[in-house]
């Protein structure tokens, strides 16, 4: 055990956790939408991620970009990122709305029984999955180095990076807009009602199946924008790539506090810092060990995760 | 006619729990379903929100056969309830909850005359505005109900079980109120356990049994009814 | 493929010179799969004219099929299976023409030390026998050069590294030795040169492939070493890289020059009357033959003399290949 390196190394791990973590939380949020409305675990999440990855790579392909190319000129960069962003929000956000019309509004309108839905949504993941992986021979696909890094704050042993910069920002920027929108706008408001009462919801006038189908494309946009900063940060992406995170990031939004937004960041950020830090101190391949250690001991003294239900019960 | 139940059957699962109910209310008036528990009082105003589908029978609202319209269109046709329960949002204040009675509506200004009349008729409501609706009395909680159902500019307003679970001052008090609305021209359909407050504010009112209207009359008819005073207003 | 091209070619080099057909090669197409081998290997023992076999050329089959071959008591040189476990089954027809798998750490390890002369090296590896088996023997060779350690999840299940990466960058080593296989290190490399490392990557002939590139990208893999426990068939000497061409109109591949020299050791075995398998095993056991790849001698357990082990290091050029870089120095 490391103490000493946790403490020498601190600034640097908590960097790039909070980076780590940033993205984790984006991918946390369609899990924590989709619950609060639905009471649904949706797994199929973690393919609207793999379509948004998948996106923008394809977007930056019809410009003969792959992980040879040079870096583009700055201006060509921000074009080609706010392309890579708006293909993968469009892939994702299509994607969890065609999952929801096929794999549970069908199953809705029968008042299907809760297992029935967890099983369409496991069956959804595995075929988008599978197919990305037949397409892609499941080899792995290089990403172009559209940022080359730069440190933007050297301080002592810190140095944080250009990339790291851009995707804490860029997360922070999408959760403030998401939180502004649930809980100031006319929209927001209808999600929060059919979070807390349904039945309510529709008295006041409330369209229950458009409010789902916002709620599934707002997850989706958020992991469109996880998408990217993740090939970015990543490099590669294989067809498998969601697999893996969609647990983290199901496990940083019930860490929070499942359907409640606040609790997804926070969730998602301290997962990250978390896994490195205890990297660190025991070495990489018991961060996940130290990961659900943590969620359980929490989960034993606050059974609704940090902060709460927070779409149903308390303020959002 | 404003409201129109044609012979409406309903099912939850395979047990039929409304045989046949056929009602009418018109414009303006009060009209009191009262009963026992599980007589099928709350299914026939889940059934006029769209909230359950019936099994047959037809629904009219102003001339519309609004039958298997979905719930959230007939508030934009003029239909609102304060539900079983009350059915606040816990998580919203009250302000935010007279808010969500006006989600059908884009019209600001006038939002603001009609939250202005709901604070006159419930000036608890004001007093509470920025405060969660899950931390109100059961008391607060039925007026802001009430005063939710208001938000939309109903034509016809379905109050269930308004008196609920209130001390007998409040009870007074918020049946007075439900005549003031009337008064001004919204046209209610009361549900309540409590029929002598309830007969006596309706114009007109409808007995329940197991799923079956067994009397209707005026509500001075029904109030001095010798079945009715001993099945539902406790006196021998 | 090129290992039998390399083995035929000695038998028809052969009988050029001594008149035609004293000897014929019979070839076993196993496909490389454990499960088709051990049919071919009981076919192969019922034909009594077999004294030698060139192969096994994989591990896996050599496992399935050498059993066989060792009651049967036909002699066997392998050019190029490199599992460590071959030599230890006690199979006494059992010889292996070329290093093994554990030669790669020391070899890994003394390139680290000799070719890269760095002080500080980081070792990390991913649980799995062949990482973590490389990792501990390059830990332990270097001693005290060792600036820091970690372990990463298996190939192809961990995407992000930034807690590996961060403690490589604090360690101050200029080398990073990782144990494992080329997803990962591609991954590790890319993630490495995003965070501003600029030190060498060595791993084991496992980051051979070309998809260590496709994940790091070419400019980040360039550089990198991986060893391997064998000698690039360009290298080889006399003038079997010419003769190869002309034969077989392509250049001689990896482990063509071993098959070329396991050949010729039978070859000569036959020329001095060595026409049983029986004799030509324990004519093998004492052999000194000096071939076009190395010099051969076998240790008890088959295995090469360990001073005629030769381990190459190859590197990633620009274009996500790799190419000879040099024989390690064994100190």
């Amino acid at each position: 055990m490391n103490f000493v390196g946790l403490l020498h190394s601190l600034g640097p791990l908590s960097i790039a956790g909070l980076a780590q973590g940033a993205i984790y939380a984006l991918f946390a949020l369609g899990y924590t939408l989709v619950y609060g409305v639905l009471r649904l675990i949706n797994f199929a999440h973690s393919e609207v991620f793999l379509m948004g990855a998948y996106a923008a790579l394809n977007v930056w392909g019809l410009f003969s970009l792959n992980q040879n190319s040079a870096t583009p000129a700055t201006v060509v960069v921000i074009g080609l990122l706010m392309l890579g962003l708006v293909a993968a929000i469009i892939a994702s956000g299509a994607t969890a709305l065609v999952v929801e019309l096929v794999a549970y509004r069908p199953l809705r309108r029968r008042n299907a029984p809760p297992l029935a839905f967890l099983i369409t949504a496991i069956g959804a993941s595995l075929v988008i999955s599978e197919a990305t992986g037949v397409f892609t021979h499941r080899s792995i696909t290089g990403v172009p180095p559209l940022i080359r890094p730069a440190d933007v704050v050297t301080f002592g042993n810190l140095h944080i990076t250009n990339l790291q910069v851009l995707i804490i920002v860029l997360a922070l920027v999408m959760m403030f807009g998401l939180d502004r929108f649930i809980n100031t706008t006319r929209l927001g408001r209808g999600i929060r009602a059919v979070a807390q009462n349904p039945d309510s919801a529709a008295l006041m006038g409330v369209n229950k199946n458009r409010v789902i189908s916002l709620v599934f494309l707002l997850g989706g946009l958020m992991a469109g924008v996880a998408a990217v900063m993740y090939v970015l940060k990543i490099g590669t992406v294989k067809f498998d790539a969601g697999f893996d995170l969609g647990i983290v990031a199901f496990t940083a939004a019930v860490l929070g506090g499942i359907g409640n937004l606040r609790g997804a960041l926070l969730g998602g950020l301290l997962l990250g810092v978390v896994e490195n830090y205890a990297a660190e101190v025991f070495g990489t391949e018991y961060r996940r060990v130290i990961v659900f250690v943590l969620l359980i001991g929490v989960l034993m003294f606050l059974p609704t995760g940090l902060l709460g239900e927070s779409l149903g019960k308390a303020r959002a | 006619m404003l409201l129109e139940i044609d012979n409406i059957t309903l099912l939850y699962g395979r047990i039929q729990a409304l045989h046949g109910i056929s009602l009418e209310v018109d414009q303006g008036e009060i009209v009191a379903l009262i009963g026992a528990n599980g007589a099928g009082k709350t299914t026939t105003m889940r059934a006029v929100s769209g909230l359950r589908p019936i099994a047959s029978g037809a629904i009219r609202f102003a001339g519309q056969d609004i039958t298997r319209m979905r719930p959230d269109l007939r508030v934009v046709r003029g239909i609102s309830q304060s539900p079983e329960g009350r059915g606040i949002f816990p998580g919203m204040t009250v302000l935010e909850n007279l808010e969500m009675g006006a989600y059908t509506r884009r019209d600001g200004a006038a939002i603001r005359q009609d939250l202005d009349r709901v604070f006159g008729l419930f000036p608890r409501l004001r007093e509470r505005m920025r405060q969660p609706g899950g931390t109100l009395s059961g008391g607060e909680q039925q007026m802001l109900a009430v005063g939710r159902a208001l938000m939309s500019r109903p034509k016809l307003m379905l109050l269930d079980e308004p008196s609920m679970g209130l001390a007998p001052m409040l009870i007074q008090q918020i049946f007075s109120i439900i005549t003031e609305i009337n008064q001004q021209g919204t046209t209610i359909l009361l549900v309540e356990q409590n029929a002598q407050q309830a007969l006596s504010r309706a114009h007109r009112a409808y007995v329940l049994e197991t799923g079956q209207i067994v009397k209707s009359g005026t509500g001075s008819e029904l109030l001095h009814d010798p079945a009715v005073k001993d099945a539902y207003l406790g006196v021998a | 493929m090129n290992i039998e091209q390399g083995a035929e070619l000695a038998v028809v080099q052969y009988n050029d010179k001594n008149g035609k057909d004293c000897v014929t090669i019979k070839k076993f197409d196993s496909q490389g799969k454990p499960d088709v081998a051990p049919g071919l290997a009981r076919q192969l023992v019922t034909d009594k004219k077999i004294i030698g076999i060139v192969g096994p050329p994989f591990s896996g089959e050599s496992e399935a099929a050498n059993p066989i071959f060792n009651d049967a008591g036909i002699p066997l040189i392998t050019p190029s299976a490199t599992r460590v476990s071959l030599s230890s089954h006690g199979w006494k027809v059992f010889h292996r023409a070329v290093a093994n798998d554990g030669a790669q750490g020391p070899g890994a390890a003394n390139y680290i030390k000799n070719v890269l002369k760095a002080t500080k090296v980081f070792v990390a590896d991913d649980q799995s026998a062949y990482g973590a088996g490389l990792a501990d023997v390059v830990k332990s060779t270097l001693g005290s050069l060792v600036a820091g350690t970690d372990k990463t999840d298996a190939d192809g299940k961990q995407t992000d590294f930034s807690a590996t990466v961060n403690k490589i960058v604090q360690s101050g080593a200029t080398a990073f030795f990782y144990g494992g296989y080329y997803q990962n290190a591609g991954l590790l490399r890319k993630q490495l040169t995003a965070a501003n490392w600029k030190g060498t990557l060595v791993a084991g002939d496992g980051v051979d492939d070309p998809g260590y590139a496709t994940a790091a990208g070419n400019d980040a893999a360039a550089g990198t070493i991986v060893t391997c426990p064998c000698s690039p068939a360009s290298k080889a000497g006399g003038s079997f890289v010419g003769d190869y061409k002309t034969k077989w109109g392509v250049d001689a591949g990896t482990y063509s020059d071993v098959a070329y020299d396991a050949m010729n050791i039978f070859l000569k075995g036959i020329d001095g009357g060595n026409t049983t398998p029986d004799k030509m095993l324990s004519y093998i056991n004492s052999v000194n033959y000096s071939g076009v790849a190395n010099t051969y001698k076998f240790t008890s357990t088959g295995e090469l003399d360990p001073s005629l082990i030769k381990v190459w290091a190859f590197k990633f050029g620009t274009d996500g290949k790799t190419a000879p870089d040099q024989e390690i120095p064994k100190s």
